[in-house]
């Protein structure tokens, strides 16, 4: 009995031995100290941070920082699931060779399954003459989108007269957002342009976007943002209303001091343009409307820009016939290169001749009463000088 | 001439009474006529140049011809006035059986041209000084398309307050001395037809009130 005991106990031993030999033919303490030296140099996310539902790459980079000729050999490399983030591809399940210096790139497709936050999936990478290794990825997913927002527009739209919007594009997100592109449409609008490529727009960056309106009828603008998270398209929208109406800040000019002289049948009527608007009233101009016919050297009058509050003088010439008042027309362009166009009627038949009758064609008492003293003097001279010849 | 201007201007009874012992001669009345003409085509040249302005745009060279044309119906003018003024007197003297040549006549009243040739010489100095202040409008060569503006022009200029002022002046002047000839004419038709001083005061005098008074209705109407 008790050799079947020792002969147990010996095979026990030997049994043990030999595993504990398998085991040492595998994993030596230099293979163990050459896995430590074997590290992720990086490891990134594409996007750098995911709206929810977005789909990405991770991409990890491990280099072996071992020298001389110490390679290692991995046998499998895995992306563990988070919560939220989630792997989508197979682990790479191939042994493969990490010589000495090199580095190995690993890509996972993930997807962003998961509220708002920050999330750590670990990367695992097996080695086969020693342990694995563990690293923590960093991934964030964040719901916030490009801002879309008007700096500036009219108050009120004209039918068929061009404004011009200024828009902004934002990107309050941590990463670049790309291929940003607005599009501008509605019902019986011609947007110029419409489609505008704003393209690659860094995390905290803003770009002023600016197109102008042509505006056939009352309606709403439709802004569309398209821009790209990684490879996820993603939009915003924007309606502008359009309304008609006059516009309270546009240039108002205004003509006074109307003065008019008449030169035998060419009138000459001269005057000021006051801007009463607050904008600026360019390329103003003006000139005569029929019954007016307009007469050089002032057939029409370039007063050119004026400035709020800001006045010009002006003289036109014309010829009229059998007119008590003819039409000045007075034109000016905003900014956007529209014509505006009003008219004042100006009275010439009172204000010219009345003038010159009053000057002119009064009965002239001076002379008249001068002939007749002086004749008077004459024939009661000749009375006397008949009268005392007489005598 | 064997009498004095000086008693022709101031005597033109004595100076009359003594050329009626002369022989009948038009030739210093034709003189004084013609002096008078002269600076009546002087004056005239200066108030055509005005109108040669008014009508020179229309066509070119118009000018010109108006300058000349007025200055020289000025001339001819005076002498044919002088036929005239003698012509109607002399039909007035009719009217008081007046008797002697109507060559007498011209004779006289030619003489009795002298003060107006001073009077218009007076004219022609003071228009020297009115005449660039007078604003002549432009007519352009549409113009002559529209009569009515052609007249609007004529009467703008007629109206310029220079040339109303000086019309008014001219007037009375131009009066002035008409009458200081008439009172040398009605000497003068005394003794050429052989008057009364209230015959010959008439037959001058109604002519020459009339021609006044239409002087001043003109400047009236004007």
């Amino acid at each position: 009995m008790k050799t079947v005991r020792l002969i147990s106990l010996i095979c026990l031993v030997l049994l043990a031995g030999a595993m504990v030999g398998v085991v040492a033919g595998y994993s030596t303490p230099e293979s163990i100290v050459a896995a430590g030296k074997v590290y992720v140099s990086s490891a990134t996310y594409d996007p750098a941070v995911f709206f929810p539902g977005d789909k990405g790459t991770l991409t990890v980079e491990v280099t072996n920082g071992n020298a001389n000729d110490t390679g290692i050999s991995v046998n499998h490399a895995s992306l563990s699931s988070d919560t939220a983030i989630k792997s989508t591809s197979r682990p790479y399940d191939s042994s493969s060779n990490l010589g000495p210096g090199q580095k190995k790139t690993y890509s996972f497709q993930v997807i962003a399954d998961g509220p708002d936050g920050t999330y750590y999936p670990t990367f695992s990478l097996d080695f086969r003459d020693a342990d694995s290794l563990y690293y923590r990825t960093l991934a964030k997913i964040e719901n916030t989108p490009i801002v879309l927002t008007i700096v500036d527009k009219p108050d009120t739209y004209t039918q068929g007269k061009k404004k011009t919007i200024y828009a902004q594009v934002a990107n309050p997100r941590e990463n670049t957002v790309r291929n940003i592109i607005l599009e501008v449409s509605g019902t019986g609008i011609t947007a110029t342009p419409s489609k505008i490529f704003v393209g690659e727009l860094a995390a905290g960056a803003k770009v002023p976007v600016n197109f102008s309106v042509t505006a056939d009828q009352p309606t709403n603008l439709h802004l569309l943002l398209n821009y790209d998270n990684g490879d996820n398209p993603h939009t915003v929208t924007m309606d502008v209303p359009i309304t008609f109406g006059v516009d309270k800040k546009q240039a108002n000019p205004v003509i006074s001091n109307v003065k008019v002289k008449n030169d035998v049948g060419t009138y000459h009527i001269t005057g000021d343009v006051n801007n009463a608007g607050l904008e600026t009233a360019n390329t103003v101009m003006v000139t005569s409307l029929a019954p007016a016919v307009p007469q050089d050297p002032y057939k029409t009058y370039v007063v050119g820009a004026l400035k709020p509050d800001d006045f010009g003088a002006f003289e036109v010439t014309f010829s009229a016939t059998k007119a008590d008042s003819v039409p000045l027309q007075l034109s000016y362009r905003d900014a956007d290169g529209n014509v505006y166009t009003s008219q004042q009627d100006v009275k010439i038949s009172a204000s010219v001749t009345g003038a010159a009758a009053t000057n002119n064609t009064g009965l002239p008492l001076i002379p008249i009463i001068a002939a007749v003293v002086i004749l008077a003097v004459f024939i009661g001279g000749w009375i006397v000088y008949l009268k005392k010849s007489k005598k | 001439m064997k009498h004095s201007i000086i008693d022709l201007l101031v005597r033109p009874g004595a100076f009359f009474q003594n050329a009626m012992n002369d022989k009948e001669s038009l030739k210093f009345p034709a003189l004084i006529v013609l002096v008078g003409g002269i600076a009546g085509a002087l004056y005239g040249y200066l108030i055509g140049g005005l109108t040669g302005q008014l009508l020179g745009g229309i066509v070119p060279g118009m000018g010109t011809i108006i300058v000349l044309s007025t200055a020289i119906g000025a001339l001819i003018g005076t002498f044919i006035f002088w036929a005239i003024w003698a012509g109607v007197m002399y039909a007035f003297s009719l009217i008081f059986k007046g008797e002697g040549t109507f060559r007498r006549t011209l004779e006289f009243i030619g003489y009795g041209y002298l003060p107006q040739v001073f009077g218009t010489l007076i004219t022609f100095i003071i228009a020297l000084d009115y005449i660039p202040r007078i604003h002549v409008p432009q007519l352009s060569a549409a113009a002559s398309q529209n009569p009515d503006l052609i007249t609007e022009a004529v009467k703008a200029l007629m109206h310029d307050p220079a040339m109303m002022e000086l019309s008014q002046i001219s007037m009375i002047i131009s009066m002035v001395f008409l009458l200081w000839s008439a009172n040398i004419w009605i000497f003068g038709m005394q003794h050429a037809r052989k008057l009364s001083p209230r015959d010959a005061a008439l037959s001058v005098g109604i002519p020459v009130v009339l021609y006044i008074l239409y002087m001043v209705y003109s400047m009236a109407v004007m």
